[in-house]
C-alpha cells in the first residue's frame, strides 16, 4: 500500500461506514467506478471494522514474568546512588549494587516494596526501626547506613557484605554439629547485643545470614522485616497459600506481637537444620544426621510453641551454645548435658581451666609487683629503677592481657579466637621479660635479702615453666576442636 | 542536564516544554518515563501473586502520579507524558515479545502465562510482535493513525485524551482509530 494510495481509501472507508451496511458496496461503486480493486479493499476494510470486536480496545495486561523482564536492567541512578548491578531479588523486591556517589562507598541498596512506600504510618515505624538498627554496631550485623526517601520510594541503603548466604551453604549439605555452633554462636552473639538493643530481627533464616569471605557471620536485613509482615499476616487470613513460613514462631504466624523471643524460636529451626541438613518439622523425609542429646536439649527449648517457655534471654541461649560447643570439643557429652540443668559444680571443662589459668596467671603477676618494688631498692641506683620499670611494664601487658582473655572467653566467646591470634605474641614477649628481669633481680639482690632473692629467682623459674610447658597444653586441651573440628566424628 | 535535579521536576520542566512545542524535550523525557516504568515494576515483582497481572496503563499512571504528580496536573500535560509512556511501553512489550520467541526458538520451555489468552480483557490473544510490525507499516502511509493506536492502546488513553494530545478533534481520532483498528485486524489475520 502506498501513501497515495491510501489516502485515496480513507474517504471510501469513512464514507461508506456512514452508510448503512446494506448499501455501503452500491455507495463505493459510485464514488469510486475507476478502481474496482480499492473498492473491494475499501469493503474488505469495512468488514473488519463490523468484526473488530473489542479489538485493541484493552490494553495489554503484564504478568509477573512480563514485569521481571521489564525491571530486569536497572536504572543508572537512584537519587545520590549510581546503580552497579543488581545483588537479587525477591520477595521484598530488588537489591542493587550500588555506589553513594557523595561519600564514594559501595552500599547494598534495598528498594522497598509499594505497599510499605505508600503507608504513612508505617513508613514512620520503619523509619524508627532504621534508626534503631543504624545504631547498631556490631561485627556480626550489616550496618544499616540509611534510610533514604528518594522521589517518593523508600530504600533502604545497607553495608555491602561479600559472601555466600547459608542457605548456599546448607544446599550443600550439613554442616556437623561442630560447624553448626561456631557458626551459630556468631550468629547468636550478634543476636544478642541486638535484642540487647532492643531491636528485634523477625525474619531469621539461611537467606538473610551471609558468611564473609574471612569466615566471619553477618546478620542481614536487621529491623527492616516486618515491612513484609503485614502483608503476610493479611494473605495468612486470607487463607492463600504461601511459601513455607519455615523460621517464624507460632506466635508470629498468627499475627500476634512478637518480641525477641521469635528470633530465639528462628534459632532452634537454624540449628537443627545447619547441624542435621534438615528442617525440624520436614516430617516425612529421611532422617539426617543426628543431632547429639545435647543440642537437641537446646533446640527443644528454642522451638518452645509458648514463648515463655523458651530461654528467657538470648544471652542465655549464647551460654548455652558455647557450653554445648565446649561440651561437645572435649567429648564429656554426658556430662554436659546433666551440667546444662543448671549444675555449675560440673563445669571443669579444659576451657574452663584455660580460663582458671589467664585469670590466676594475672593474680601472681599483680602480686609480683610487691616484691619488685622492694627489690628495686635493695638493689639501688639506675639498675634497680631500671628494672623495676621492666618489670612493671611486663607485668602490666602480661597481666591486662590476660584479663582480656578470661573476659572475651566468659563474655564474648565467639571473639576468643581472634583476641587470641592478636594477643599471643604480645603476651609471650611480656612473659619472657617478666621471667629475666625477676631472675636478674633476684641475682643482683643476692645475699642482701636471701628470701627475697630466692622468691623472685623462684617466681621467675616459675613463669618459664608454666608459660614453655603448662600453658601450651592447657590452650590445646580448650582448643583442640578448632584447630582438629573437621576430622572429630560428631 | 544537572544531576542535582530532581527526576520529578526535570519531569514536569520537560512537559512545560514540550507543551510549547519544544521536541528536544520529548528525547530528554524519554529516558525519565522509561527508568520509571522499570523502577514501578521492579517494585510489583515479589508483590505480585502469581495469577495477578497488571494492566501495562496502571503501570504508566504511576509513572505519571510519580514523575510528575501534582505539579502539573493540566490535562495536556497528562497526554504528552502519555504518548511517551505509550511509546516507551510499546518498546518494552516488543523487546520481550522478541526475547521470548527466542527463548522459544532456542528450544526453551514455553512459559505459559495468562496474558497468552486465558485473560477476559483480551479475549483474543494479541501477538505483540506482529502488532507492532502492522502499526510500523501503517506508520508509513499514515502517521497519525498510528499514533493513534500507540496512544489508544499502549496508553490507555480516551478518544478525548488522544485528541487533547494530538491536537485534533474526539470525531477526528474516532473515525481515524476505527479505520486503523480495521486495518491492523485485517493485518493480524482476524
Amino acid at each position: 500500500m502506498t501513501r497515495d494510495r491510501w489516502e485515496r481509501l480513507k474517504p471510501l472507508f469513512h464514507g461508506a461506514l456512514d452508510q448503512p451496511a446494506a448499501r455501503r458496496a452500491e455507495w463505493l461503486a459510485a464514488a469510486c467506478p475507476e478502481d474496482p480493486s480499492l473498492q473491494r479493499e475499501a469493503l474488505a476494510l469495512l468488514e473488519s471494522h463490523d468484526g473488530a470486536a473489542d479489538f485493541l480496545e484493552h490494553p495489554p495486561a503484564l504478568d509477573a514474568a512480563a514485569l521481571d523482564e521489564l525491571s530486569s536492567s536497572p536504572p543508572g541512578q537512584i537519587g545520590p546512588y549510581v546503580v552497579r548491578g543488581e545483588l537479587g531479588r525477591g520477595g521484598m523486591g530488588i537489591v542493587y549494587l550500588a555506589e553513594d556517589i557523595r561519600l564514594g562507598r559501595t552500599v547494598a541498596l534495598k528498594a522497598l516494596p509499594v505497599p510499605a512506600a505508600n503507608d504513612s504510618g508505617r513508613r514512620e515505624r520503619l523509619r524508627r526501626e532504621a534508626r534503631a538498627a543504624a545504631a547498631l554496631t556490631h561485627p556480626g550485623i550489616a550496618v544499616v547506613y540509611a534510610l533514604e526517601e528518594i522521589d517518593g520510594d523508600l530504600y533502604i541503603a545497607t553495608e555491602h557484605v561479600r559472601g555466600r548466604t547459608l542457605r548456599a551453604e546448607l544446599d550443600e549439605g550439613t554442616l556437623g554439629p561442630l560447624r553448626a555452633l561456631d557458626t551459630l554462636i556468631d550468629v547468636v552473639s550478634a543476636l544478642c547485643a541486638a535484642h540487647e538493643a532492643g531491636i528485634v530481627h523477625r525474619d531469621l533464616k539461611p537467606e538473610n545470614i551471609l558468611r564473609t569471605e574471612d569466615g566471619r557471620t553477618k546478620i542481614l536485613d536487621f529491623g527492616i522485616a516486618h515491612v513484609t509482615d503485614d502483608t503476610l499476616t493479611q494473605l495468612t487470613a486470607a487463607g492463600a497459600i504461601l511459601g513455607t513460613p519455615a523460621y517464624m514462631a507460632p506466635e508470629q504466624l498468627a499475627g500476634a506481637a512478637v518480641d525477641f523471643r521469635a528470633d530465639i524460636y528462628a534459632v532452634g529451626v537454624l540449628l537443627v537444620e545447619m547441624a542435621t541438613g534438615r528442617h525440624p518439622f520436614a516430617g516425612s523425609e529421611p532422617p539426617g544426621t543426628p543431632l547429639p542429646p545435647i543440642l537437641r536439649e537446646i533446640a527443644e527449648r528454642c522451638l518452645a510453641r509458648q514463648p515463655g517457655e523458651r530461654f528467657g534471654s538470648t544471652r542465655e541461649v549464647l551460654d548455652a551454645l558455647v557450653h554445648a560447643r565446649d561440651a561437645l570439643t572435649s567429648g564429656d557429652e554426658a556430662a554436659a548435658v546433666d551440667s546444662s540443668r543448671a549444675t555449675p559444680a560440673l563445669r571443669f571443662t579444659p576451657r574452663w581451666w584455660w580460663e582458671f589459668h589467664q585469670g590466676a596467671a594475672a593474680l601472681v603477676y599483680g602480686v609480683m609487683a610487691m616484691p619488685a618494688w622492694t627489690a628495686r631498692h635493695l638493689i639501688g641506683g639506675t639498675p634497680g629503677r631500671m628494672l623495676f620499670l621492666v618489670t612493671v611494664a611486663a607485668i602490666i601487658v602480661s597481666a591486662s592481657l590476660r584479663l582480656h582473655l578470661w573476659f572475651t572467653s566468659r563474655f564474648y566467646p565467639q571473639e576468643l579466637r581472634w583476641v587470641r591470634a592478636r594477643t599471643r605474641r604480645f603476651i609471650g614477649a611480656a612473659d619472657g621479660v617478666f621471667s629475666l628481669a625477676l631472675l636478674s633481680a633476684g641475682l643482683l639482690v643476692g645475699d642482701a635479702r636471701a628470701s627475697l632473692a630466692t622468691l623472685l629467682i623462684a617466681v621467675a623459674i616459675g613463669t618459664a615453666v608454666v608459660c614453655l610447658v603448662v600453658e601450651p597444653v592447657t590452650e590445646r586441651a580448650a582448643f583442640r576442636s578448632w584447630s582438629h573440628r573437621s576430622s572429630r566424628p560428631a | 542536564m544537572s544531576q542535582t535535579e530532581p527526576r520529578s521536576d526535570r519531569a514536569t520542566r520537560c512537559l512545560e516544554q514540550i507543551t510549547r512545542g519544544d521536541q528536544h524535550a520529548v528525547q530528554e523525557l524519554m529516558p525519565l518515563v522509561y527508568d520509571e516504568l522499570r523502577r514501578i515494576a521492579a517494585r510489583y515483582i515479589g508483590r505480585e501473586r502469581p495469577g495477578q497481572t497488571l494492566q501495562a496503563t496502571a503501570l504508566v499512571n504511576e509513572a505519571f502520579v510519580r514523575l510528575v504528580g501534582e505539579k502539573a496536573r493540566g490535562f495536556e500535560n497528562r497526554a504528552h507524558f502519555v504518548a511517551i509512556a505509550a511509546l516507551s511501553m510499546r518498546q518494552i512489550l516488543v523487546q520481550r515479545a522478541r526475547a521470548r520467541r527466542a527463548a522459544k526458538r532456542g528450544g526453551a520451555p514455553e512459559r505459559v502465562t495468562l496474558d497468552d489468552g486465558l485473560l477476559p480483557s483480551s479475549a483474543v490473544p494479541i501477538d505483540v510482535l506482529a502488532l507492532d510490525e502492522a502499526l510500523t507499516r501503517l506508520g508509513e502511509v499514515d502517521p497519525v493513525q498510528a499514533r493513534i493506536v500507540e496512544l489508544r492502546y499502549f496508553g490507555g488513553l480516551t478518544i478525548e485524551e488522544t485528541a487533547q494530545a494530538l491536537r485534533s478533534s474526539p470525531a477526528t481520532v474516532k473515525r481515524e482509530w476505527a479505520m486503523a483498528r480495521a486495518w491492523l485486524k485485517r493485518e493480524l489475520g482476524g
